[in-house]
């Protein structure tokens, strides 16, 4: 009986003692100074510290990520700095399963008031945004890129920063091949030469070193090369997929023959590009900004160079590859009211802070999307955003598409790529499949938005 | 003789092979917890560590508060396990020593839920916990998994071998029905009680997307979500993955180590209907 009863007490202590959301544990005082003599920050997008949120009174809400932590908390204190009666908990999830237990949160109010959002998780989320409460000709006026977002004149979030694809290289493996900076390449055709002067191979014919790896981001790439091409990846209407054209064959086959012909690499060379290149085996790589700090941070003896991606001729390209955009953070419209008075202080805080925005786009290497960081010294002298500057004019951004394409096309490609699949073949497949999992999808491009759309 | 030998050699030299093939994933985890991430992630990656680093381990509890969802999950995982245990030995006993109308129904109906797809019921699970309001509470984890059609199954089967005049006589000589499940039945199924225990403590213990679904908070959060931390958008921790999974696997070393002989012999037991 004693053991019963002791499982018993266990059990209401678990049931009754836990209970409750959670809680900062953060002591909370009432803010009773509105005036608090702070300057406004922000230029358009402007921040007015000189108020009182919630009426002064405590609140705690909680912010969702997934990465960057040190980032974001240092951008949470400072604002809980001005105001003591605010608490916003940083919750890291795991990435995988973000997606599904946000929007299971968000759709019962019991999801956080703020949270990092991906633009790919576009249609899954948008039901459940509260859009900005600040003025969209200021948001234009501030950032780049704000046209794209804008649903019924207001967005719900927008771009801080703008990732694309750039060629790493091994300076180590450059120089052992007798090549300096001056060879770095500007045509495809120029950038093949190069591989193959990076490619060692055994007695038996084996690689041991790739000049060119992209066993991972055919995708990426063959997007990039078909906007170089003036291949857009959406039709006319601005809604169906256009994978299954001549130029993404072509495409194809150039990544096959830079293996197969000009044997700079091969598909049994490892799976993972990104390892091969930190391992030093890879002499050159496709990868977008993140890979810069991943080095950085996993491979630190790696000696390593980035160029921009080479172009199919001497010539300035119809465009040089695709970009996605960093969004910035959303706002639940499910919670209370107060929360949402809070996100929404909390928007305008982080948008106007020039240093929070600049540490995040170093973070990523991503190119900012605000405008007064475009001139940055930190920015500037980046290796990732040097290589981008003379080219970010000309990258296209094809809009918040479902994540579902980018599965739909690396399953394609890699099927002729293992596989030996038929190009035309596999590419007509992959193509009808993305319109059978885009069907009841609302999604509306925006690379005809693309300020050389004219060209064409 | 000889003909004996050879075969029990060439079952022994079978049997080692099968345990190597099993042991080595493990073998391999553990050791390269010592290793730094870039040996990890070599293509030409050695057995043992050629640098040994205890920089994983050191780092663990830095990265999420590892001690804190370690406790969770035993708090959690304890009482999953004893309530599961509990529950079947109950309801085990009334639906085989207990006739009654609809018995056949009930049991078939236990076995049903055993053939429903788990994500199947993850939806209506969530909408009855916020229903309950039971949202980000250990209630959530709890509750829901306090009945196993699997452990009723199990402890149905292993109590057909319990014989009835035993429990007849317990009844002859004025006990209760609670008095000859707590004294009698309960003693008796001590082999059955154990291969459930450690199966329901492993499937509570590893159970990542339940809990990680309905409880937000850090502090009450259980140690196979925060495993999954280690997986970052674009790349893996492996060191630090390996470390925490070494250590997390200790206490499912330690019940099945507790319960061993009970396990395998309430595994014979139950697939024997007496």
């Amino acid at each position: 009986m004693k053991k019963a009863a002791l499982w018993m007490t266990l059990l209401v202590l678990v049931f009754t003692g836990c209970s409750g959301g959670s809680s900062s544990g953060k002591n909370l005082s009432e803010d009773t100074t509105a005036q608090k003599n702070l300057p406004v920050l922000g230029e358009n997008v402007k921040f007015d510290p000189n108020i009182l949120i919630n009426d002064g009174k405590p609140i705690e809400v909680e912010f969702w990520i997934w990465d960057a932590e040190e980032i974001f908390q240092e951008i949470i204190d400072g604002f809980e700095e001005i105001y003591p009666n605010v608490s916003i908990k940083l919750v890291k999830q795991p990435w995988q399963d973000y997606w599904t237990k946000l929007p299971l949160a968000l759709q019962n109010g019991s999801g956080p008031a703020l949270f990092a959002i991906h633009n790919s998780q576009h249609e899954n989320l948008i039901n459940y945004l509260e859009p900005y409460d600040i003025d969209v000709e200021d948001l234009k006026a501030d950032f780049t890129g704000v046209e794209g977002h804008v649903i019924d004149g207001k967005v719900h979030y927008i771009d801080y920063g703008m990732m694309t694809g750039s060629i790493f290289y091994n300076k180590d493996l450059w120089q052992d091949a007798g090549l300096t900076e001056a060879d770095i390449p500007e045509t495809w055709d120029e950038f093949t030469s190069v591989a193959r002067k990076l490619t060692k191979t055994d007695g038996k014919g084996y690689i041991t070193q790739a000049g060119f790896n992209y066993n991972q981001d055919v995708k990426s790439i063959i997007m990039g090369l078909n906007y170089q091409k003036g291949q857009m990846m959406f039709g006319e209407d601005q809604r169906t997929i256009n994978m299954d054209n001549p130029i993404t064959v072509e495409n194809m086959q150039f990544l096959i023959d830079l293996y197969e012909k000009h044997e700079v690499g091969s598909k049994d060379f490892g799976i993972n590009d990104s390892e091969s290149f930190g391992q030093g085996q890879s002499a050159m790589v496709y990868k977008w900004g993140w890979f810069y700090n991943a080095l950085v941070n996993d491979y630190p003896d790696i000696n390593f160079g980035v160029f921009a991606m080479p172009a199919p001729s001497g010539q300035v390209p119809f465009a040089y590859d695709r970009y996605n955009g960093e969004s910035t953070m959303g706002i639940s419209a499910t919670n209370s009211s107060a929360d949402k008075e809070l996100a929404q202080a909390f928007i305008r805080y982080f948008m106007s802070n020039d240093q929070a925005m600049k540490d995040l786009c170093l973070l990523y290497s991503v190119f900012p999307a605000k405008k007064s960081l475009v001139e940055n010294d930190e920015v500037k002298n980046h290796p990732v955003m040097k290589t981008l500057a003379p080219c970010v004019d000309r990258l296209i951004w094809p809009g918040p598409f479902p994540g579902i394409i980018e599965t739909q096309m690396q399953q394609t490609f890699e099927e002729i790529i293992y596989n030996g699949a038929d190009i035309n073949a596999a590419v007509r497949a992959g193509n009808e499949s993305i319109m059978e999992d885009m069907k009841g999808s609302e999604f509306v491009s925006t690379e005809r938005r693309y300020k050389y759309i004219n060209e064409l | 003789m000889i003909k004996k030998r050879i075969q029990s050699l060439l079952l022994h030299l079978i049997l080692i092979f099968l345990v190597v093939l099993t042991i080595t994933p493990f073998v391999w985890m553990l050791l390269s917890s010592f290793k730094t991430n870039a040996e990890i992630n070599a293509i030409q990656s050695s057995f043992l560590p050629r640098e040994f680093t205890f920089s994983n381990y050191s780092s663990v509890q830095s990265r999420f508060n590892f001690l804190r969802y370690f406790f969770n999950s035993l708090l959690v995982t304890l009482s999953v396990t004893a309530l599961v245990a509990y529950t079947s030995t109950l309801t085990g006993y009334v639906l085989e020593k207990n006739r009654f109308r609809g018995r056949n129904a009930v049991f078939t109906l236990v076995l049903a839920t055993m053939m429903i797809p788990w994500f199947v019921t993850i939806i209506p699970k969530y909408s009855i916990m916020l229903k309950l309001g039971w949202l980000n509470m250990y209630s959530a984890l709890i509750v829901p998994a306090a009945l196993s059609g699997f452990g009723i199954f199990m402890m149905k089967q292993a109590l057909a071998s319990l014989p009835n005049e035993m429990l007849e006589a317990g009844r002859m000589d004025g006990a209760s029905e609670w008095y000859i499940l707590h004294r009698i039945v309960f003693p008796m199924s001590r082999n059955a009680i154990a291969s459930i225990v450690i199966f329901q403590f492993l499937w509570s213990w590893e159970d990542y997307l339940w809990p990680f679904l309905v409880i937000n908070s850090e502090s009450k959060q259980v140690l196979a979500v925060g495993l999954r931390l280690f997986s970052g958008r674009y790349s893996t921790d492996y060191g630090g993955l390996f470390a925490a999974a070494a250590i997390s696997i200790l206490p499912v070393i330690l019940i099945y180590s507790l319960f061993q002989k009970q396990f395998i012999d309430g595994l014979a037991a139950s697939s024997v209907k007496g």
